[in-house]
């Protein structure tokens, strides 16, 4: 047995240099899996396989790839290259289980099947959004609301996601139009919920503009989160959300205010939608959020679907637009946290918390696989599913690519092990798309085939091309400089991820 | 590398025992966003790429392309070696991580007491 | 603190563990005697101690020609060696109580404050121990294991811990180990189901970089054995808390050990960082180890300060005030065991004495030279 051929070292209790801990005389290594990309000039960035990066001076990947690093000239280095997985002195690292026990960790969030259920309550609207894709101005009820059985028929379906934990997210058109619709449906999967031993989040996405007290009441007593818009000031906000004869901003601002005040600010949250517009404002947008005392705010580009590749004149801005807009509200951002004011950028946080920890996170955007099926669900007005919320907006232009069944008639298993599914969940692992595969940022990246198909025509897009692919990387190149540019905003990522101040 | 220009297209000549055809099809995808590009095998060992600038102002700074295409290359080069001497290990992590059942290991190294302990020898349970 | 005491022994054959008492009707096994002694009642005791210099008028195992008692309080256990030796293995006032399980050790820290030895001393703990465990009062709430390494006691170190979890199931029992034997996965797993969940077992861990953390452990391939064990333990639901102890060899490299720590050891529950103590091999080593807390205090509040950031649990144990940053105070703790800690001439003029943990006795010879008494602000 090896344990009792070794010689023992301890046996007279010598002490030993450090050299005599080496497991290498002769500075041979071996390459681990690993990535590299530029972060600017001086620096660049190695991910390893399980998303631990160091920032290094240029040209040290391949000093690394050559055979150059060895622990006599480089000591600091050649250490943080071994402590975290970059190089190893063994063909096989004797650390592999580790290794491996952390991948798997980093993708489990695939053992949480689905756990988001999108219910499109109604698409009825009052708003007449010049970018919205999909809503009407109708009060044809029966035609445009969810009808009961496909209310129960998703319900059904959500119960039974292996996910212990679920959430049901309530949208429109605007969503509290259809309020009775939405009691009848909690007051349901409250029922099954009891039954089947799951616990549900509801969450309800509003202009706020119907908001009655009767409903704070109900959303009070349902611990329902409220979901709203606000774009900006009110001349950004009025200008996007057109309402006929009235003023959207004031009914979202009042909105806001009455629901923190019954609900408590921490369940009300506000989503940003960007415009051609708002691409001026950054500052002031920021501003905005944190007058209104918001404690984080979700910097979003538009969506590419629907309505809004129609209107091109209007919405149509290049990437490259977007980014500088979104640098320049993430430094205000970052300025008012360097002056003890704590207010988050979710987009950032979503990729820093993968950049940063060690554990999974899940966000539809940005997953590997595609978040399609594998955590969001798309039940629309009239009883179709869809694969997400894009989904069903690209249905609505009669293009029912990614349409996966229908409530009532499909089973469960014909809905998320059907055909499709698997041929969409498959197909989009980015670690195997042209491009992404040699990507120093794959691990904090994603695939979205929805967005790649409804701009580039095809599920695999082309990552020159795709602002997807333009946006991500320069965001999180971004983020990275910052980060190493000053360990005073690492401090502040870290708050945005932990939410501890 | 040798290259020549004219018009709106860059022509390289690249010896594929410098760059092999996976480097040269991973760096010059990234260039087919303003470019088309070709990549056509030469005589002997060499590949002949040529790209053709979509739009006109792309073909001015070709001196500057050039030295882009230069560091990609080696970048892309660099990205081939590591792929290529990590296949095996990182097979072994996904195979290891997504294994069905947990092969656990015993480790090959020495427990170092001097009073003769041998984990080896207490029991399972 | 006095911890052992000796007389001259009278008919003892092999070591007795007991509880003592001075009341000869209470429930214990052995008798203090200063005065008279209740020829009738010392029936009932195994064993006999007395300051009296007498043996002849007892017939009974017994120590006499005691120095004195003052050392010991009702109820303490004690073991009685056949020579006379007494040592106090279990105090009931005080919560610092510890096994010391061997002194073999497999590894041999430049730092060691209880150098190990190479003899199997571990039948003569396990003897002891399986007496003494189901002595020890139900409501003591923390109990030490410590080495040596306790777990070279093998076979032995699992039927103590299921001794101790039969006898005291509402101890919290807190084992320091150097986790090695723990990359043998049989032994995790059988650890594992004890489901023993008062146990945390501390592990010590003294760089992410595997070559210093064996030379600081003065052994080859332990860093790999120490990381396998924590992986294996985490699998096993056992509870951990890592421990480093800050020197010359661990300061350089902390933040990355911080932050390899919480990429690859997030489960940890607790991680402390510790103030070197100058015993054992610290005297002799100390060129290698020494350095001023206050020359490490940005080091160290960096590393605290990132693992306390992502929600861990994080303690400076050893420390004084005076010498750590104002910024990681909230993580300070009076850590240092009762018989073991003391204060300078300097400390009675500080306003903070009373939330300091002050210093090691060893550490009057080697401490910082920066303690000074704050004033109050
Ligand atoms: S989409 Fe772009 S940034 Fe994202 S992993 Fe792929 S190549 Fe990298
Ligand atoms: S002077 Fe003494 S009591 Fe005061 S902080 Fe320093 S060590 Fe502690």
């Amino acid at each position: 047995m090896l344990t009792d051929s070794l010689p023992n070292e301890n046996a007279t209790r010598k002490f030993k240099e450090f050299e005599y801990f080496g497991s290498k005389s002769d500075f041979s290594y071996y390459l681990l899996p690993f990535r590299f990309h530029n972060i600017n000039e001086q620096r660049e960035i190695l991910v390893n396989e399980i998303g631990d990066f160091l920032i290094v001076p240029t040209g040290t990947a391949e000093l690394i790839i050559e055979r150059k690093i060895n622990p006599i000239a480089y000591p600091e280095l050649y250490g943080d290259l071994i402590a975290n997985f970059f190089i190893s002195e063994q063909p096989i690292p004797s650390l592999i289980d580790v290794l491996a026990t952390r991948y798997r960790t980093k993708k489990s969030f695939l053992d949480y099947f689905t756990s988001l259920h999108i219910f499109v309550i109604s698409l009825r609207c009052e708003h007449t959004c010049h970018y919205c894709q999909v809503s009407r101005v109708t009060s044809d009820k029966s035609r445009y609301d969810m009808s009961k059985e496909h209310i129960d028929a998703g319900i059904e379906m959500m119960m039974q996601s292996p996910n212990p934990h679920v959430t049901m997210e309530f949208q429109g058109g605007e969503a509290l139009l259809a309020f009775d619709n939405i009691i009848y449906a909690v007051e349901k999967a409250k029922e099954a919920a009891i039954m089947r031993k799951k616990t549900v989040s509801y969450v309800i996405c509003t202009n706020l503009a119907p908001l009655t007290e009767e409903m704070l009441i109900y959303f009070k007593e349902n611990n329902i989160l409220i979901s709203t818009s606000l774009d900006g000031p009110d001349f950004i906000h009025n200008k996007n959300r057109h309402k006929p004869h009235s003023n959207s901003y004031q009914y979202a601002v009042n909105g806001i205010i009455k629901c923190r005040e019954e609900l408590g600010a921490e369940n009300v949250s506000a989503l940003l939608t960007t415009t051609n517009l708002s691409l001026q404002y950054p500052e002031e947008i920021v501003d905005e959020y944190v007058r209104l005392g918001f404690k984080n705010m979700f910097l979003r580009p538009i969506s590419p679907y629907g309505f809004a590749t129609r209107n091109e004149g209007k919405n149509k801005y290049v990437t490259q637009e977007f980014l500088e807009f979104y640098k320049k509200a993430l430094k205000k951002i970052i300025q008012y946290n360097l002056d003890g004011h704590f207010i988050r950028e979710d987009y950032a946080s979503i990729i820093l918390k993968k950049m940063l920890t060690p554990f999974p996170v899940g966000y539809v955007d940005l997953q590997s696989p595609a978040g399609l099926i594998n955590s969001v669900i798309v039940f629309n007005y009239d009883g179709e599913i869809y694969a997400t919320d894009e989904s069903r907006m690209l249905a609505e232009m009669k293009d029912f690519t990614f349409k996966l069944g229908t409530l009532g008639i499909n089973t469960y298993e014909e809905v998320f092990y059907g055909k499709k599914s698997l041929e969409l969940s498959e197909a989009f692992l980015n670690e195997s798309l042209p491009g992404c595969s040699d990507c120093a940022f794959q691990s904090y990246c994603g695939a979205d085939p929805v967005f790649n198909y409804t701009t580039q025509g095809d599920i695999y897009g082309h990552r020159p091309t795709s602002s997807f692919c333009q946006r991500n990387m320069e965001i999180m190149r971004h983020l990275i400089e910052l980060m190493d540019s000053d360990k005073k905003i690492e401090k502040i990522f870290r708050t945005w991820i932990t939410g501890k101040n | 590398m040798n290259f020549h220009i004219n018009d709106h297209q860059l022509c390289l000549l690249i010896d594929g025992r410098q760059y092999n055809e996976k480097v040269l099809y991973k760096c010059f995808y990234w260039y087919s966003n303003n470019y088309s590009v070709d990549i056509d095998i030469e005589t002997g060992p060499f590949y002949k790429i040529t790209l053709q600038a979509t739009k006109e102002s792309d073909s001015l700074s070709w001196n500057h392309l050039i030295e882009k295409i230069k560091k990609d290359l080696i970048d892309f080069k660099l990205r081939d070696i590591i792929s290529q001497e990590t296949q095996t290990i990182r097979e072994l992590i996904v195979a290891k991580a997504f294994a069905y059942y947990e092969i656990q290991e015993t480790p090959q190294t020495n427990i170092s007491d001097p009073v003769g302990f041998n984990p080896e020898n207490v029991l399972e349970c | 603190m006095q911890l052992k005491t000796k007389g001259k022994p009278h008919n003892i054959f092999y070591p007795v563990v007991g509880r003592v008492t001075k009341d000869h009707t209470a429930n214990a096994e052995i008798l203090l005697i200063e005065g008279e002694i209740p020829t009738d009642a010392i029936t009932r005791f195994s064993l006999v101690l007395t300051t009296l210099d007498i043996d002849k008028a007892i017939d009974k195992p017994s120590v006499y020609a005691i120095p004195g008692f003052e050392h010991l309080s009702e109820g303490d256990i004690v073991l009685v060696n056949t020579s006379g030796m007494i040592n106090t293995l279990y105090r009931v006032n005080s919560n610092h109580n510890f096994l010391l399980f061997t002194e073999r050790c497999n590894s041999n820290c430049l730092m060691c404050s209880q150098p190990p030895k190479n003899r199997d001393d571990t039948s003569y703990f396990f003897d002891t121990y399986k007496q003494l465990i189901p002595l020890i009062p139900k409501n003591c709430f923390e109990l030490g294991i410590t080495g040596g390494e306790p777990t070279l006691l093998g076979e032995r170190f699992f039927q103590l811990l299921e001794l101790l979890a039969s006898n005291l199931p509402e101890t919290e029992i807190h084992c320091l180990t150097n986790g090695r034997t723990f990359a043998w996965p049989h032994i995790t797993n059988r650890l594992g189901e004890l489901s023993y969940n008062r146990l945390m077992l501390g592990i010590p861990i003294y760089s992410d970089y595997y070559q210093l953390h064996d030379y600081v452990v003065q052994a080859k391939g332990a860093f790999d054995q120490t990381i396998q064990g924590l992986y294996n333990l985490a699998k096993n639901n056992i509870r951990v808390e890592l421990r480093i102890v800050l020197h010359k060899q661990t300061i350089p490299r902390l933040a990355q050990l911080a932050k390899f720590i919480y990429k690859n050891l997030p489960f940890a529950e607790h991680i402390t960082f510790m103030g070197l103590e100058y015993q054992g091999y610290t005297p002799h080593n100390i060129d290698k180890l020494w350095i001023d807390p206050v020359d490490y205090s940005d080091i160290l509040s960096e590393a605290i300060n990132y693992l306390s950031d992502y929600g861990m649990n994080v303690s400076i144990y050893n420390s004084q005030l005076c010498t750590t940053p104002k910024n990681i105070w909230q993580f300070a703790r009076k850590s240092i065991s009762d018989w073991k800690n003391i204060y300078l001439d300097e400390c009675n003029k500080c306003a903070v004495l009373n939330e300091c943990g002050g210093l090691f006795q060893s550490n009057a010879a080697k401490h910082s030279a920066y303690i000074k008494a704050i004033m109050q602000e």
